[in-house]
């Protein structure tokens, strides 16, 4: 069954784009990660224009992230503190993504930054996770516990001024490195239609050290805030969200992230990281691959001014 | 004086017969195409016949018909892609600032025997001959490797069709073109010209607009996004943030 896109201007399949959503939030709710990263992606495979997609996903991604925090604050592992200070910055952040993300179109260079920064990050974070994961399986065969990070490191984020105390997380830090995590991780969300939980993550236990039991919900608190800002701009800026497209993806997808989320919790922190660092790895794979190989087509062609 | 309007009168006369030799008449079967939810693809037959007046004798060669459909015309940019330091990334471009967004042409025979290369010059007519800037010339259009990347690519993407033999004749006046539209047929303005030829002359040409627009809820859906960003923008955050919290709901395990 079709279902015909009025922003996108083009028919889609509706089991497809429900299925696409649940495949993606099935993977999300299992890792506790927005799974933006894939479904941008998958839109942009499937023909959708990257300026509709990278839009509309961010719609998505409210709405899942929406479910995530109604969760955790249900928990009360939420630092609303920390989230807020990131999502200001977040939106800070977003703003200028969305203006470089016009102004990139107009050039003809969007496809190209959106690959390269895939691959960078995706990259990245992927060998990063890939290979932390791997020494924690191996350390536990053999028994031989990993060296326990002693805190006092990064010292050089600990000495920056303005310090704020964040009491729900029990740190005493700078403002600085929070609003500089907030806005780069808003600039990627707007720029490549992605969350960034899984940039944010890690950053906010290795580098802020915040507590890992308060850190996803607090990292879906900041995804909810920049991600509902973008959709705004990318709305009121670009008028490339299609709320049929976002709809669809959102009701796959919110359904997914449940099931994903109980599979996620039956398997070993180890594996899901593993697999978790796979996928983000392979997805990067993928990007370099079309940069650097000779594409079948060398032209292409835009109405001017982009779109 | 008297004289004078005589001689008009038979001139009038005279130059009207020898234009209305043959006239076209021609009908859409249908004058506005509606793109609904469940859209995916739509087809428009140009009915036609010649018309001959008595004094008109039969030609030699036989009619020959070319349709065009021509959707809204637009400025568009094709890019080549280059290897730099190893990455493949957009360099060179060329800019096709008039350009129809879709070009569907139907004929009774193939191109080149319809009409020679000087006559369809000065029609814009066929992919080989339609300029991408200005207005069509006595000469064919200069193509650079842009434009060609551009004809190439739109055909690729179905929105430039060329179906030689389509059109066919019903009876010795009586035509017909069948013409399909495809699901990512642009919105907007459509101009379907009817070209009559008889050995390579072009005898008759007539031209009628339709429309293809979006349905009552999709046009609905986008001239809001348009027209009113902001609201647009701030319903969908609300639409987002509310399916978000019916999932939660519906879903709570505790």
């Amino acid at each position: 069954m079709d279902l015909y896109l009025p922003i996108a201007e083009m028919p889609m399949n509706v089991f497809l784009l429900l299925g696409m959503g649940a495949a993606v939030g099935f993977l999300s709710g299992m890792f506790g990660v927005g799974g933006g990263f894939l479904l941008t992606p998958l839109l942009i495979f499937s023909g959708i224009s990257p300026a509709v997609a990278v839009a509309s996903v961010s719609s998505q991604i409210v709405a899942n992230s929406a479910s995530g925090v109604l969760a955790y604050l249900r928990k009360k592992t939420v630092d609303l503190k920390l989230g807020l200070y990131l999502t200001l910055s977040g939106i800070i952040g977003s703003s200028i993504g969305v203006w470089v993300y016009g102004a990139l179109r107009g050039a003809g260079q969007l496809d190209v930054v959106i690959a390269l920064c895939y691959v960078a990050f995706l990259g990245t974070i992927g060998m990063l996770m890939t290979v932390e994961a791997v020494r924690a399986i191996l350390a536990k065969q053999r028994g031989t516990p990993l060296p326990v990070r002693r805190p006092g490191q990064h010292s050089w984020i600990a000495g920056l001024p303005l310090r704020v105390r964040f009491q729900r997380s029990r740190l005493y830090i700078s403002a600085l490195p929070v609003v500089a995590l907030g806005a780069a991780i808003g600039f990627l969300g707007a720029l490549l239609g992605i969350g960034g939980g899984f940039i944010m993550v890690p950053a906010l236990i290795y580098l802020l050290k915040v507590p890992t039991t308060i850190v996803i919900g607090t990292t879906l608190v900041q995804t909810l805030g920049t991600m509902a800002f973008t959709t705004f701009m990318q709305s009121a800026t670009n008028q490339t969200v299609d709320v049929i497209l976002g709809l669809a993806l959102m009701v796959g997808g919110v359904v997914g992230a449940q099931f994903g989320a109980r599979v996620g919790q039956s398997l070993r922190g180890e594996t899901l990281r593993l697999l978790l660092g796979l996928l983000v790895l392979s997805v990067g794979l993928r990007f370099a691959v079309d940069l650097v190989a000779r594409p079948d087509e060398l032209y292409s062609i835009s109405r001017m001014g982009g779109g | 004086m008297p004289i004078r309007l005589l001689i008009l009168a038979a001139a009038l006369v005279l130059l009207s017969s020898r234009l209305s030799a043959e006239t076209l008449v021609t009908a859409l079967s249908t004058e506005r195409v509606s793109i609904e939810s469940n859209f995916t693809g739509a087809g428009v037959v140009i009915f036609g016949t010649v018309e001959r007046d008595q004094h008109t004798v039969a030609r030699g060669e036989p009619y020959e018909i070319v349709v065009t459909l021509t959707g809204p015309l637009r400025s568009m940019v094709a890019r080549r892609k280059e290897r730099i330091a190893g990455i493949w990334i957009n360099r060179a471009s060329g800019e096709l600032p008039r350009v129809p967004a879709f070009l569907a042409i139907a004929t009774t025979a193939p191109m080149a025997d319809v009409a020679g290369n000087r006559v369809r010059a000065g029609q814009g007519l066929g992919f080989d001959m339609l300029p991408t800037r200005g207005l069509p010339d006595a000469l064919p259009p200069v193509r650079t490797e842009f434009d060609a990347a551009f004809f190439r690519l739109m055909q690729k993407e179905g929105l430039f069709t060329l179906d030689e033999g389509s059109v066919e004749f019903l009876s010795p006046q009586l035509f017909r073109a069948p013409i399909a539209l495809p699901a990512n047929v642009p919105i907007g303005w459509y101009t379907a010209t009817v070209y009559l030829f008889s050995g390579g002359v072009l005898l008759a040409k007539t031209t009628q607009d339709f429309s293809i627009l979006k349905g009552g809820f999709e046009q609905t859906i986008t001239d809001l996004a348009h027209r009113q960003p902001a609201l647009y923008g701030l319903a969908t955050v609300v639409v987002a943030c509310f399916t978000g919290w019916l999932a939660g709901v519906a879903f709570r395990r505790d």
